[in-house]
């Protein structure tokens, strides 16, 4: 018995295996084949030499959704909307997205007006026909799709939260008429209130479903072809897995697919370790990903963007910052030093890839600091140029008048500097203090930096996980299956009885169970969460507050919110309470994986290596990660090695590994 | 000073940025107001011992760009009289404030004994007292009106909360304890900044952060010299209205701007602005001079981090008790329309200096709307307030951008949703559409402004606005024409329509169940001749139903073949007449002031000779503009004069200025024209 956790990343295929016989944990790579991501998929599994029909199962983090929506080709959607609302897609909430610039203009929208009709048909906030749908419009609707070739349709009306018969007559009409046609209807996707958000949500929906459906049943039927009947789960944006059906026909809940494996991972180790609180700081070559884990549970969040367009779907609450290993640092007018969001891609990549990059990048600087090992880093797919490197940052340092060393230095520590930004803000603005968090780093370049920004963070202690190259991957073995569902009444938590609130859960609670056992969970595998998305009545926004099952009485509901409203910000009010969503989650709980341990090997005196710490050349100690003894400290300056990754231990930092092959540093002299 | 590395500079910069998010993030948690903690309705910044702005974020323009002038009057009052745990409250518009409901808290930090920074915010409380619920009236005649005036005043002294003096305050505004909740949450911010900088000064040392300041401010202002400096040195002018209504009817109140541009300095110059008046469209120095810098930031500079260095090339003058400079006891509330005014200003006079990097006019007002009564469903009483946003201007590269907040207005979510607003008050949105054909026609048009009907669907209401702009169209520039103004009405439930005598000044008008409003943000001037626009431009704006075929036909000339695909030869045939039937008249140089009285205040004229007013279709006091192929157009009310030579028209000096042209050169003519909207 195997199973797979395959990541598709920008620039590697990763694939981590457990051998449940064995209890052995091995991780592969090889480059990412796009757009043909499927031949890559394949590469990768045959490098692990398991037999197909050992392999009992598939957990895929894909891209697919997130490039289609970033690389804007998605679907050709067509819109029916509500009369009088045809704009609702186009203004949005009619912001400026960047401020004080005169030329800013908003990209193209999704989908072009022509293609967003309009139909007469109006229910109300509580779910009353006001205008009845008038059918010939949606009829003659679909003739201008098929006339305009229309991928995917988009139903959009007003209030249909609150009572979806509109939008579910329409859609069967379209079925009947354009049937090779998908459709997302917002009811379905998000039944939950303020149309712009729902909206866009939904025609996200149809933007990238198709491509992603395609996608999926492409590997499908390739992972048939060659004998491997496994059933294929893919990592949702909301840290579970999902059928890869289901997936296809809601595939918004795909965007943060990628990143997500790694979030549920760091749970993992936090709950190994017995630390609660960390931050998770996910570095690759062109963004880096960090999201806060309190008390082993990562935030969740429906306040997503792609791009311009919110997508409201649940996910896991993880802050992206346009800087990674590929950010170029360049000066701008008026001699002011940046680093990113501007990245040298792949292509032509960083001067050390030697591809004909001449701007001095992230990677470089680290080459030039001789933190990257010229020939065995990234995988060990590209030799660096350490001549490129220094030239490219020697070229910006004379403009700077600074040393090659000293501006490569400056360029890591603006770029952590920029990085932590939004990780304080965010701590802050939920009244945390970062200093209390762990760090845990991984992704290709997360355990080079890591200490640099923890030294910006004030943190004293980071985890570097087994694999972090290949984290996600290793995330995606781990994950549960996870599925939100919830419906939006707005209804005064002071009117509403313990029965009515019981029968507005039980449908959403038995549709949780229905896709839980139709995944083939046991009753003993599945839990239930119920939540009430809460406010103080006049309020805007909501706090998700979860009510415990059995509920004892409304007035605990109360306290639990007032509770947690406060401990969000600040203060309390006496303002009547008010729900606006009831919301269910149903997790399918996987069988633990258990990291083996850490086969130690006796070693020899480590090689030493010039590495530079604030402008000296320091003699560091390079280490084999595979090969460290367990428990060791490790004093810094030290460089740790492994496949896929470069750990950084600067001067006051010490490192250890533990049993597990995790690896710790800490600020020497702290707890 | 001593030597800072590059490095350095930009890690403690990015620090100090820092320090004002996290400012930001304090006031968002610990607010208590809807307005604060929703809407983002506040600001944040760090100041120097002098004053200047060192840092801020994702702020507002409009409030934190006038806030040097609030902390230079406190230094005024107090400057020698600081010691720690004093902190300043204030909000009075006439010492450097900006409108009564931003109410600002600024905060001395010291080090060693040393005044060294002030962080400061700047907060909208949602009420300040005054004559009505939110106390911005659209009929307050004196500031009184307008709430509680607060020069600086130390509300904490050494540490201590001057109880007895916040209690009055307090005493005085609608909803006290979300006042006070206002109040603690700047407090917080501030001693969030406090904390933030001792941790930066013990890390860096206070030497090295003041250096840093230093050459952030430097180095900003550098560039923006040089970045004036690449500008052609030269006298520029153009010339705006505020709205104002006299027994007579409309009273336009004259705003000119004189822009002079010499090596890399810039002065505005609003000398023969109208007097202020007793009626909200008057603002103060503070806000006018925000309002420049915040134009020419948006144009020259947008990229970078702001600070005060910027401002430094840069000259204002304003006189005093003027509408751009505004006096006891003229009221203040209109800062979001002279804000507007302003920036059109210096993109008319910046459009001939800088032809490309600006855009035409935006949508000239904040547009205030206020639905206001007592729910008979529940009982209890609401005010939605609405200030949709309208279009922008075309610009040189693209279209306007469509119903999107303006440049002074940060990161304001300025469309409401619909579904929110029916579950929340006894209102039914029955269209929430973009107005077809309101942006002004260009070869880059305007951007699309809103059309929202609200209709009121239970009980009473009433319905105040505070609007400029529903008179006078935002104007295009290089040929492009204007876009639609601000246009409200209501209609009634047996059909019939009520238009305001007083467009865009509405106090108290009852609505009853059954009647609907229809609210029309105006929209964006249009860039560069109509007529040069490309076709498939206009053939996609006809396919996305925006610009109707009538207007494709007759303005941009284009010609649709029985397919709906454009004819070439035929669209080249219409441009080319549509060209040669462009009115044409001769500029004649004279001494003679063209203007004539308005209220307080005046207007411009434009004689002609009373036969060419027959050749050109026009009539007595009708709006035309005059305007060269190059920047804005010189708008004013027919005059008829015989002693004018026919064919011609008679200059004065500023006039010649804002056409770019010389004595003897012709330019066209054309009648104001307010594109009609339709849905």
């Amino acid at each position: 018995m195997i199973t797979l956790g395959i990541d598709v990343g920008g620039t590697f295929t990763d694939l981590v295996m457990k051998d449940h016989r064995t209890g052995e944990l091995r991780s592969f790579k090889t480059p990412t084949t796009s757009p043909h991501f499927a031949e890559g998929i394949l590469n990768v599994i045959r490098l692990t030499d398991a037999e197909p029909d050992e392999i009992t199962a598939i957990t895929h983090g894909m891209t697919v959704a997130t490039n289609t929506a970033l690389e804007m080709n998605g679907a050709i959607v067509g819109v029916i909307t509500t009369k009088g609302f045809r704009d609702v897609l186009i203004v949005g909430r009619g912001n400026r997205p960047n401020l004080y610039d005169i030329k800013t203009v908003r990209p193209p929208p999704l989908v072009p007006r022509q293609r967003i009709l309009e139909v007469d048909e109006r229910m109300t906030g509580t779910g009353e026909v006001h205008i009845a749908l008038k059918e010939s419009q949606v009829l003659a609707a679909c003739k201008q799709f098929k006339e305009m070739g229309v991928e995917a349709v988009a139903l959009c009306f007003l209030h249909s939260y609150a009572n979806p018969a509109h939008e579910n007559k329409a859609a069967e009409l379209i079925k009947s008429e354009l049937p090779d046609v998908s459709i997302s209807v917002s009811s379905e996707i998000l039944p939950e209130y303020r149309e712009f958000e729902r909206f866009s949500t939904t025609a996200l929906n149809a933007y990238v479903g198709p491509k992603v459906a395609q996608y999926l049943e492409l590997l499908e039927s390739k992972l048939t072809a060659n004998s491997i009947n496994a059933p294929l789960r893919i990592m949702g944006s909301n840290g579970g897995t999902w059928s890869a059906k289901d997936m296809a026909r809601e595939a918004v809940n795909a965007l943060l697919s990628g990143p997500a494996g790694g979030v549920t991972a760091s749970v993992g180790i936090a709950h190994l370790l017995n630390i609660p609180n960390i931050i998770t700081y996910d570095m690759g070559g062109t963004s880096t990903d960090t999201c806060l884990i309190r008390n082993y549970e990562y935030e969740m969040t429906t306040e997503g963007h792609v791009g311009m367009w919110p997508n409201r779907a649940p996910q896991i609450e993880i802050k992206t910052v346009g800087a990674g290993g590929g950010s170029v640092a360049y000066l701008s007018q008026g001699k002011f030093l940046n680093v990113g969001p501007r990245s040298a891609g792949a292509i032509p990549g960083p001067a050390c890839y030697g591809r004909g990059g001449k701007e001095p990048t992230v990677t470089d600087a680290n080459v030039v600091l001789g933190r990257l090992r010229p020939d065995r880093a990234l995988g060990g797919e590209i030799d660096l140029d350490h001549d490129a490197a220094l030239k490219a940052i020697s070229r910006l340092g004379q403009e700077l008048d600074l040393t090659p060393e000293r501006t490569a230095e400056g360029i890591l520590r603006l770029a952590a500097a920029r990085m932590t930004a939004s990780v304080k803000e965010i701590s802050i603005m939920r009244g945390l203090d970062p200093r209390d968090f762990t760090l845990v780093a991984y992704g290709g370049a997360g355990p080079l930096h890591a200490a640099e920004i923890a030294k910006e963070l004030g943190i004293n202690k980071i985890v570097i996980p087994p694999m972090p190259g290949e984290f996600s991957a290793f995330g995606l073995l781990a994950a549960d299956t996870r599925y939100d569902v919830s419906r939006t009444k707005l209804t005064p938590l002071n009117d509403i009885s313990l029965e009515d609130l019981q029968d507005l859960l039980q449908p959403l609670r038995e549709e949780m169970r229905r896709r839980l056992y139709r995944d083939g969970f046991q009753e003993k595998n599945v839990q239930l969460q119920a939540f009430l998305d809460l406010r103080y009545a006049g309020q805007a926004f909501e706090l998700r507050t979860e009510i415990p099952d059995p509920i004892q009485n409304i007035d605990h509901i109360t306290t639990t919110f007032q509770a947690a409203y406060e401990e969000r910000y600040a203060h309390r009010d006496t303002a009547p309470v008010e729900i606006v969503s009831f919301r269910v989650v149903g997790v399918g709980k996987s069988p633990n994986i258990k990291l083996p341990k850490h086969a130690s090997n006796a070693i020899g005196k480590p090689e030493t290596r010039l590495v530079s710490f604030d402008n000296a050349f320091l003699k560091a100690t390079i280490h084999k990660r595979a090969a460290l003894p367990i428990g060791t400290s490790i004093l810094g300056p030290a460089i740790i090695e492994e496949e896929g990754a470069t750990t950084v231990v600067p001067p006051g930092f010490s490192a250890s590994l533990d049993l597990f092959s995790i690896l710790t540093l800490q600020l020497v002299g702290s707890d | 000073m001593t030597k800072i590395d590059p490095i350095t500079l930009e890690v403690v910069t990015e620090g100090l940025i820092s320090v004002v998010r996290e400012m930001r993030a304090t006031v968002f948690r610990t607010a208590r107001s809807v307005a604060i903690y929703e809407a983002r309705d506040f600001s944040c910044g760090l100041f120097d011992a002098r004053g200047q702005v060192v840092a801020q974020s994702e702020d507002i323009g409009a409030h934190v760009v006038p806030l040097p002038w609030s902390v230079e009057s406190a230094l005024e009052d107090f400057g020698d009289d600081l010691f720690p745990g004093d902190v300043i409250l204030m909000n009075d518009p006439y010492r450097g404030g900006t409108h009564l409901n931003d109410v600002t808290i600024i905060y001395p930090v010291f080090e060693n004994g040393e005044l060294v920074f002030f962080p400061a915010v700047r907060e909208h409380w949602a009420d300040v007292g005054g004559a009505v619920p939110g106390s911005m009236s659209g009929t307050a005649t004196e500031i009184y009106q307008e709430g509680m005036r607060i020069p600086p005043i130390k509300i904490l002294e050494k540490g201590e909360i001057n109880k007895p003096l916040l209690e009055v305050l307090l005493s005085n505004m609608r909803v006290r304890d979300e006042r006070l909740g206002d109040f603690n949450s700047s407090l917080a911010a501030c001693k969030t900044a406090e904390r933030r900088l001792n941790e930066l000064t013990s890390r860096y040392s206070m030497q090295v952060m003041l250096d840093c300041v230093d050459l952030n401010l430097r180095r900003s202002e550098n560039r923006m010299r040089e970045n004036i400096n690449a500008l052609p040195n030269g006298q520029y002018y153009y010339e705006d209205y505020m709205e104002t209504f006299g027994p007579d009817g409309f009273e336009p109140l004259l705003l000119p701007l004189n822009l002079t541009i010499t090596d890399d300095e810039m002065t505005a110059d609003f000398t023969g602005a109208s007097p202020q008046v007793p009626a909200p469209v008057n603002s103060t120095l503070a806000v006018t001079a925000a309002s420049v810098y915040i134009a020419l930031k948006s144009t020259l500079d947008p990229a970078h981090a702001l600070n005060h260095g910027s401002f430094r090339p840069l000259h204002v003058v304003a006189p005093e008790k003027t509408i751009v400079n505004v006096g006891h006891p003229a009221p203040a509330g209109s800062h979001g329309e002279i804000r507007k005014r302003v920036i059109a200003t210096m993109l008319g006079a910046l459009s001939r200096a800088s032809p490309e990097l600006v855009s035409a006019d935006i949508h000239r007002t904040s547009f205030h709307n206020l639905i206001g009564g007592i729910d008979p469903a529940s009982g209890s009483e609401y005010v939605h307030y609405e200030w949709a946003c309208g279009g922008n201007g075309g610009l040189m590269e693209a279209d306007g951008p469509s119903a999107m907040a303006a440049i002074d207005w940060g990161d304001l979510t300025t469309v409401q949703s619909t579904e929110v607003l029916e579950n929340r008050f006894p209102l039914h949105v029955e269209r929430a559409q973009l107005g077809i054909d309101s942006g002004g026609p260009g070869q880059h048009r305007g951007g699309f402004g809103m059309r929202r009907s609200l209709r009121l669907t239970r009980g009473t209401a009433s319905y105040s606005l505070l609007s400029d702009g529903a008179i006078m169209p935002p104007f295009g520039i290089h040929g492009g024409e204007s876009g639609a103004p601000v246009d409200c009405y209501v209609i009634k439930k047996d059909g019939g329509e009520h238009h305001f005598s007083r467009p865009g000044k509405v106090g108290g008008y009852p609505l009853s169940e059954g009647d609907t409003l229809v609210l029309q943000s105006a929209a964006g001037g249009g860039y560069g001749d109509a007529l040069s626009r490309k076709t498939d431009a206009v053939s996609e704006d006809v396919k996305n139903g925006l610009v109707s075929i009538g207007i494709a036909e007759e303005i941009y000339g284009v010609q649709f073949n029985d397919a709906n695909e454009v004819d070439e030869n035929k669209t080249g045939e219409k441009r080319a007449e549509l060209l040669a039937s462009r009115a044409k008249i001769k500029v004649k140089a004279v001494d003679n002031d063209p203007y004539v009285p308005s209220g307080p205040s005046k207007r411009r004229g434009i004689s002609l000779n009373p036969l060419d007013i027959k050749t050109f279709g026009l009539k007595i006091d009708q709006k035309i503009e005059l305007l060269d192929a190059q920047g804005p157009p010189l708008r004013g009310w027919v005059r008829s004069d015989e002693t004018v030579v026919l064919g011609t028209v008679c200059m004065d000096t500023n006039g010649m200025l804002l056409l770019g042209v010389e004595d003897g050169k012709e330019v066209q003519l054309r009648p104001l024209n307010i594109p009609s909207v339709t849905y």
